[in-house]
């Protein structure tokens, strides 16, 4: 018995020992790999696991292989929570990546804050700003020195959005949206903007996400849209709300001009689905971007997965990587305020184009906003980009 | 076997809840102490265990009358909520929203079971997730400016340990926090632990039991079923509603969808089963077995680890069908039988699964 | 001020709901309802049934409408298979054991299609009858609603006839209402049991595809069915089939009618429905006794 136990802890201690003499640096990745938000996360591993491969390809960092331990937050808080805490204390890391739910991030602000590690965060997008009596994300780390925040924030969201919608030329906008912290705070700020922008709102009303106890009935919320006959209608949802909203809209019978969605993702394969014929979507990356970035990475995701970079968490976790690579090869060193220094001037790459850190409403360091965010619209099978128009690969049309 | 004998035996459930004291009292440092910096990560991986414990175990002890909850979710969520109402509300100690989360938890079991008093097996189980699920509703509905809609409310640490640079090192201040949570959720356990043994040791036990069985012939035996169910009903409700409140200081938020998650409902019932219903020991040992087993398959495999977790609960209610403390427990005792030291283990076996108080 | 058209879409849709739910409720009710096994993976059995659906459509561009025979009896198969490898062994132990028994399987199936199929949404693309809707003056009635609808009210007819009027579903009450002594009087037990949860199974099939047609299968897509489901099977009342219905019936259209009334009513479907249910336990309870 007590030889057992001796021999146990050798083990531990050589384990430990071999992770400390491990030369090269070690980034500790966040991200939900099982339960309902599993699609984001596997998005976000592929992201990282392409760029891994390419960084050490490249060279790696500090002249060693770059190393990345992924660990699932099931997104779930406290388990989030121990898994954060795994990576400071156990496997060492003094970087973060990755990140998804507003509830987990919540969770990790604490310790987020006692360890003070780089946190280079893709998820987490509630800033809280405009929200009454609640801290969001960004109110709660964003002036922190060591938080840099990847993602777009809800209201970057919302600004792409509604400048998309008043560009439509459409007079009014029926707005649906799910009502969790992710559709629900958003969609009043979005009914302000596309208000101010001179067009009219008839109706604003919450459905049900079929990702959080909906059974994807949305015929009462889209009938009443119908009745309203709005030019437009705005929906914001998660993806596996996208083919029970679309194909009930058509079965109602509602012909809007323009069907506009706002989903973190949209399914696999929809584009051949015949409802999805002139749906318009928000995104923050398509394959068929038309820059040698997007080309190369949608290529390279290919070859290593077999299929199409379709979430755009992919590309900004592929983004995340690259960034703390760069950084870190450029400051020499894994010294934290040289890495820090490197992180807020640098330029990276990304397969969305080349970005860099700036201030955002109170946050310090935050990466992409407005700008990310394109608007494609099927087109026979193709996702064909309609906005913004210089980055369009074909027309917006009308669904009418 | 018979109550005569059993006062006569050593108090294993006193002894072991002494042991659980001691052990609590200790884990902390010892943790430090051999694993410096890792301690806070094992800490934290406990604290999630000592919460199941919590959880299963109040659970367990409403599950002894008969009445199979699926409402559990409604006191964890009852409790968040009162804990962040109470803070976002009044000017008052941060720390009473604890107590009042677990007496509004009771006073929800209270209407809750007055309403289900007459309803048995399955329909009382649906009614109660019937209830979570209506509650969930209302968090979610209340006005934004009182309960934070879909938004939810922030909720703020119970400890915030300061760094002091150049004296410690950043984990240690982690480890500190890590520490007194343990203590607080340890605390909780301790506590239920009481309770579920002043149940087992009192007369209650057997109307539990009997009620149980049948209610029908209990009630005709000269017990009460009504008051007996509804004090179970609040005792299990009560941990449960305080747990909501430390937990949601902990991970910082309440959110309808989180605090009123099914996830929660299933895992206080799929505890105990797998530990070994109707005991004190049952549905700890389920709580630290469920724990430790998902986070070694995790930190073993890097895909499908729930796979492995699935077959365990499949193997181990096919292998051990009185759950692991029952199954165990029943073993030692037909093999101590023929031993003289044999009625040091027996306790009052009478009924079905479990065994050991 | 209220639109009547509106009301009257609502009705029609809450009318045509209500044939989801009771297609993903009879093969619980079989479970449960008849012969009494709690079975908290059912609906991994949705979800399964759904991700078949749409690997036949991907691999071999197999309509839903086809493969819905292929699908319903594979899943009756892997019904039989999990019945004879680990449930015929706690059939004799208390109802909890099932229950967990059944949830790690659960756990198992649903990990196994996040293996292989990924966490996100898929898609069976090529059917042009999903958005179809016919128009009768200003009020629309949906193809697919309607189909589901039949479909339910054929299985709901089907089962209660087989129960009331086959050897097998004779065998099936006595079974439910006394094993021994069904035992006693020459059935085979086991084999009743095996062919009721493989029925069972098949049936959730049958949701499971209609599941794959109306959404995107997820891993995660049996939870919200199953948990209605249950709730309606109770409701209706152990063992009556033709319960199910009238349920579905009372609960969709009144999930309808409030969604569509009230402001952001479609967020408080899942609170009309669980409050139906359970105002109808225990007003029940209290009638009877």
């Amino acid at each position: 018995m007590h030889r057992t136990v001796r021999t146990l802890f050798t083990l531990l201690a050589l384990i430990a020992l071999g992770a400390a003499a491990a030369q090269g640096v070690t980034i500790g990745v966040l991200t939900p790999l099982t339960g309902g938000a599993a699609g984001t996360g596997q998005a976000q591993r592929a992201g990282f696991e392409l760029a891994l491969e390419e960084i050490n390809a490249a060279g790696g960092v500090l002249g060693a292989p770059l190393a990345i331990v992924i660990e699932d937050t099931q997104a779930n808080p406290a388990v989030g929570l121990a898994a954060f805490e795994k990576l400071m204390t156990e496997d060492g890391v003094e970087f973060i990546a990755g990140g998804f739910s507003s509830g987990v991030t919540l969770a990790l602000v604490e310790s987020f804050r006692t360890f003070q590690p780089i946190v280079m965060w893709i998820g987490g997008a509630v800033s809280g700003i405009g929200i009454d009596g609640f801290d969001g994300i960004e109110e709660l780390i964003g002036q922190e020195d060591w938080f840099f925040h990847v993602h777009p924030w809800d209201y970057h969201n919302v600004e792409a959005a509604t400048a998309f919608v008043a560009d439509t030329g459409s007079q009014s906008v029926a707005l649906l949206h799910e009502d969790s912290a992710f559709g629900g705070p958003g969609s009043a700020g979005a009914q302000a903007l596309i208000e101010g922008a001179g067009l009219t709102v008839p109706l604003r009303e919450a459905f049900t996400s079929t990702l959080l106890g909906g059974t994807g009935d949305f015929r009462a919320a889209i009938a009443k849209a119908a009745a309203t006959d709005a030019d437009l209608l705005y929906w914001i949802g998660y993806d596996s709300d996208v083919v029970p909203l679309t194909s009930q809209v058509r079965e109602l019978n509602y012909n809007p001009q323009y069907i506009f969605g706002a989903p973190p993702g949209w399914p696999t394969e929809f584009a051949a689905a015949p409802e999805a014929q002139c749906v318009t979507g928000l995104i923050g990356f398509l394959p068929n971007l038309p820059t040698p970035e997007a080309a190369a990475f949608t290529t390279a995701y290919q070859a290593k997965f077999g299929a199409e970079p379709d979430n755009y968490f992919s590309a900004l976790a592929y983004a995340n990587l690259w960034a703390y690579a760069d950084a870190i090869n450029a400051a020499g060193t894994t010294d934290q305020g040289a890495v820090i220094a490197e992180l807020e001037a640098g330029t990276f790459r990304s397969p969305i184009g080349d970005w860099s850190f700036e201030p955002s409403v109170v946050g310090k360091h935050q990466g992409f906003t407005t700008d990310l965010w394109l608007v494609f619209q099927y087109q026979d099978g193709v996702r064909e980009i309609v906005w913004p128009i210089e980055k369009a690969t074909a027309p917006l049309v009308s669904c009418r | 076997m018979n109550p005569a004998a059993k006062r006569r035996t050593v108090p294993w459930d006193v002894l072991g809840l002494l042991l659980l004291i001691a052990v609590a009292l200790f884990t902390p440092e010892l943790l430090r102490a051999l694993f410096d910096r890792a301690s806070v990560s094992y800490l934290s991986i406990a604290i999630n265990a000592l919460s199941l414990a919590v959880l299963a175990l109040s659970w367990d002890m409403l599950a002894r009358t008969g009445q199979l909850s699926l409402a559990h979710a409604a006191f964890y969520g009852a409790g968040a909520y009162t804990t962040a109402l109470m803070l976002r509300h009044l000017e008052l100690p941060m720390w009473l929203g604890i107590p009042a989360g677990g007496v509004v938890a009771v006073l929800f079991a209270l209407l809750l079971g007055s309403l289900t008093l007459r309803l048995r097996a399955i329909y009382f189980a649906i009614a109660t997730l019937a209830f979570a699920e209506v509650l969930k509703s209302v968090a979610h509905h209340a006005p934004t400016s009182f309960a934070g809609g879909n938004a939810g409310m922030n909720v703020a640490p119970l400890f915030r340990p300061t760094f002091v640079a150049g004296e410690m090192e950043r984990w240690e201040v982690a480890f500190l926090r890590n520490e007194s949570y343990f203590y607080v959720y340890a605390g909780l356990l301790v506590l239920t632990v009481l309770v579920s043994i002043a149940l087992q040791r009192s007369r209650l036990r057997h109307a539990f039991t009997a009620i149980r069985t049948n209610e029908d012939v209990a009630g005709v035996m000269g017990v009460r079923p009504a008051r007996v169910k509804l004090l179970a009903f609040m005792l299990s409700a009560a941990g449960v509603g305080m747990l909501g409140a430390v937990e949601a200081h902990r991970i910082g938020s309440v959110l309808p969808d989180q605090s009123f998650a099914v996830a929660t409902t299933v895992l206080a019932l799929v505890t105990p089963i797998f530990g070994g219903l109707y005991t004190t020991l049952g549905p700890i040992v389920g709580a630290l077995g469920l724990s430790s087993i998902q986070e070694l398959l995790r930190r073993t495999f890097d895909d499908g680890y729930l796979i492995g977790y699935g077959v365990v609960l499949v193997l181990t209610i096919l292998f051990m069908p009185r759950g692991v403390v029952g199954t165990l427990g029943n073993a030692w005792r037909k093999r101590g039988a023929g031993k003289p030291r044999a009625k040091r283990t027996s306790d009052d076996a009478t009924e079905k699964p479990g065994g050991e108080a | 001020m209220i639109d009547p058209t509106l009301v009257l879409q609502a009705l029609v849709s809450g009318v045509l709901a209500a044939g989801l739910y009771a297609l993903v409720s009879v093969g619980l009710a079989l479970a449960i309802g008849v012969i009494g096994i709690v079975n908290f993976a059912h609906g991994e059995f949705f979800m399964v049934g759904a991700f078949f659906a749409y690997q036949l459509f991907v691999s071999f561009g197999i309509d839903p409408v086809v493969s819905l025979f292929l699908v319903a009896p594979a899943l009756g198969l892997i019904g039989a298979l999990i019945y004879a490898s680990t449930i015929r062994f706690v059939l004799k132990a208390p109802e909890l054991n099932q229950m967990l028994l059944t949830f790690g399987l659960g756990i198992i199936l649903q990990n196994l299609a996040l293996l292989v199929w990924g966490g996100d949404p898929r898609t069976i693309s090529g059917i042009a009858y999903r958005s179809i809707g016919f128009q009768i003056g200003p009020i629309s009635v949906g193809l697919v609603p309607l189909a589901s609808f039949v479909i339910s009210l054929a299985l709901v007819l089907g089962l209660y006839w087989m129960l009331a009027r086959t050897a097998t579903g004779r065998a099936m009450r006595a079974v439910a209402q006394n094993r021994i002594g069904a035992a006693l009087v020459g059935l085979e037990v086991d084999r009743v049991y095996l062919v009721a949860f493989a029925l069972s199974a098949l049936l959730a099939g049958i949701g499971g595809v209609m599941i794959a047609v109306i959404q995107s299968p997820t891993p995660t897509i049996g939870l919200a069915f199953t948990l209605k489901a249950f709730a309606i099977v109770v409701v209706a009342g152990l063992g009556n089939i033709r319960g199910v219905l009238f349920a579905s019936l009372f609960v969709a259209i009144a999930e309808s009618m409030v969604a569509t009334l009230v402001p952001n009513g479609d967020t408080l479907r899942n609170a009309v429905f669980f409050a139906i249910i359970f105002v109808v336990l225990v007003w029940r309870s209290r009638r009877v006794a």
